[in-house]
């Protein structure tokens, strides 16, 4: 057996972990090489000599940490659902935003997260002697963003449209753009079955559309959508943005003689707003 | 008897979320240790596991029947280390002094000798190469088999145990060098 082979299991050797007829093997070369014989022993002191670096204990406060997450999200996510199964369904556009069962939920995300927040601040404050408060706001609203982002991706995969609609709200409450977010918007302006909530993904994708991608996925949408009424959403929107990308599209879908009235409509007022900027 | 990581985490994939906590309860310290064991920042490594714990939350509907979770957990561990390097380079750095690792339980007439040989193990470790100390970390420290640490690394198993040897022995030297002895 080569000493090249010998020496690679060494560290098993030490660890107690190579098998019985590769241990023999081994066993047997460093009988006659004292080279590997010499290797063994020297490595085998930097081995146990790395048994005595002892890390510290974990602080249990991580566990306390941990289970605010836990508790913040399951909470959320209960609350989300809720209001999904009370909204049932379009959202009452007529009402007052804050009336409706969804933003309430919200609201109660946002003042449990607040208390929780609230809670660790006042905590390592007192215990840890802390003075840089400034750095652990920015912390904790680091993870608000986070639990946000959680809680919108989780919503946005349910199977209950209205569920789903809690997703999007939870995204456009986000401050920071989020890739996995966007993905699951993008997914859902072109293939979600319900139209109510592909009209409210369009509202959640204004924050993003100053990246040429979202845009372009904007335009491609257009061209599946079944429904007229997302159609000329998605139009608006790119006329509000003024996406000259977007011109050859809408160029196109206002010549088109087959294309909803309506939409061509839009079509083509987008043109002449995005027209107007360039001048 | 109690449910094994894997079932667990299909588990928190399929939306039982409260299969989460045993598994932060059987896992978190060893993630702790090695962060701390590869930052030395204590405030950092518990931030990172609370990041990995978000992260395992976040992309549960990306573990594969099959995978080890302590793979998959320490996989995630490495990307989460690799983005807050990213983002503190400063403050990822090993100190001189062996800090708050202890050299632990040597006869009393041995102690003085072994805390010195901790502090130039601590130092020659602080002196490796990431890539060398990691590996070393995950094998002799956080007790992964070679076929988890290959996962972890996206590489083969033959090649692990190559890397740990090279660690090893490169670790070795540095001891020795820092010493001025070697064993007879």
């Amino acid at each position: 057996m080569s000493c090249d082979w010998v020496r690679e299991q060494i560290p098993e050797c030490l660890a107690g972990t190579l098998d019985k007829s590769a241990r023999a093997v081994v066993i047997e070369h460093i009988e006659t090489c004292a080279n590997c014989r010499k290797e063994l022993g020297e490595l085998g002191v930097v081995w146990r000599g790395l048994e005595g670096q002892n890390p510290p204990e974990a602080d249990p406060r991580m566990r306390v940490r941990f289970q605010e997450m836990m508790d913040v999200y399951q909470e959320a996510f209960r609350a989300g659902q809720q209001a999904a199964r009370q909204t049932a369904g379009a959202p009452d556009r007529r009402k007052p935003w804050f009336t409706s069962p969804a933003w309430r939920a919200a609201g109660a995300f946002a003042l449990l997260v607040a208390g929780v927040v609230c809670g660790r601040f006042l905590d390592r404050r007192v215990f840890d002697g802390s003075s840089q408060p400034g750095a652990e706001m920015a912390e904790m609203r680091a993870q608000l963003e986070g639990l946000r982002q959680l809680v919108a991706l989780s919503l946005l995969d349910e199977s209950s449209a209205s569920s789903r609609l809690r997703g999007v709200h939870y995204s456009i409450q986000m401050t920071q753009p989020d890739a996995q977010v966007l993905q699951s918007l993008l997914r859902a302006v072109s293939r979600d079955p319900n139209v109510d909530v592909r009209l409210e993904t369009v509202d959640a994708l204004e924050k993003y559309a100053g990246e040429p991608d979202v845009r372009r996925a904007l335009v491609d949408a257009i061209a599946v959508q079944e429904s007229p009424l997302v159609q000329v959403a998605l139009i608006d929107l790119l006329g509000k943005i003024h996406a000259h990308d977007a011109l050859p599209a809408l160029r196109k879908l206002a010549e088109d003689s087959q294309a909803d009235e309506t939409v061509r409509q839009h079509a083509e007022l987008a043109l002449n707003k995005i027209d107007s900027r360039k001048e | 008897m109690a449910a094994d990581d894997e079932q667990l985490m299909a588990g928190v994939r399929e939306g039982e979320i409260a299969k989460l906590e045993p598994l932060f309860d059987r896992h978190h310290r060893a993630l702790f240790h090695f962060f701390l064991r590869l930052t030395s920042n204590r405030p950092a490594s518990e931030d990172l596991v609370q990041d990995v714990f978000y992260r395992i939350l976040k992309y549960r509907h990306t573990y594969q029947d099959g995978t080890s979770f302590r793979a998959w957990m320490y996989q995630i561990g490495r990307n989460a280390l690799a983005d807050f390097a990213a983002r503190h380079k400063a403050e990822v750095a090993l100190p001189d002094e062996a800090g708050d690792f202890a050299a632990g339980g040597p006869a009393p007439d041995r102690s003085a000798q072994s805390a010195q040989e901790a502090a130039l193990l601590h130092r020659a470790l602080k002196a490796l190469p990431a890539e060398k100390r990691e590996v070393l970390v995950l094998s002799r420290f956080q007790g992964l088999k070679y076929e988890e640490i290959a996962t972890v690394l996206k590489c083969e198993v033959g090649t692990v145990k190559v890397r740990v040897y090279r660690a090893l022995r490169e670790l070795g030297d540095r001891f020795y060098a820092l010493s001025g002895e070697r064993a007879s």
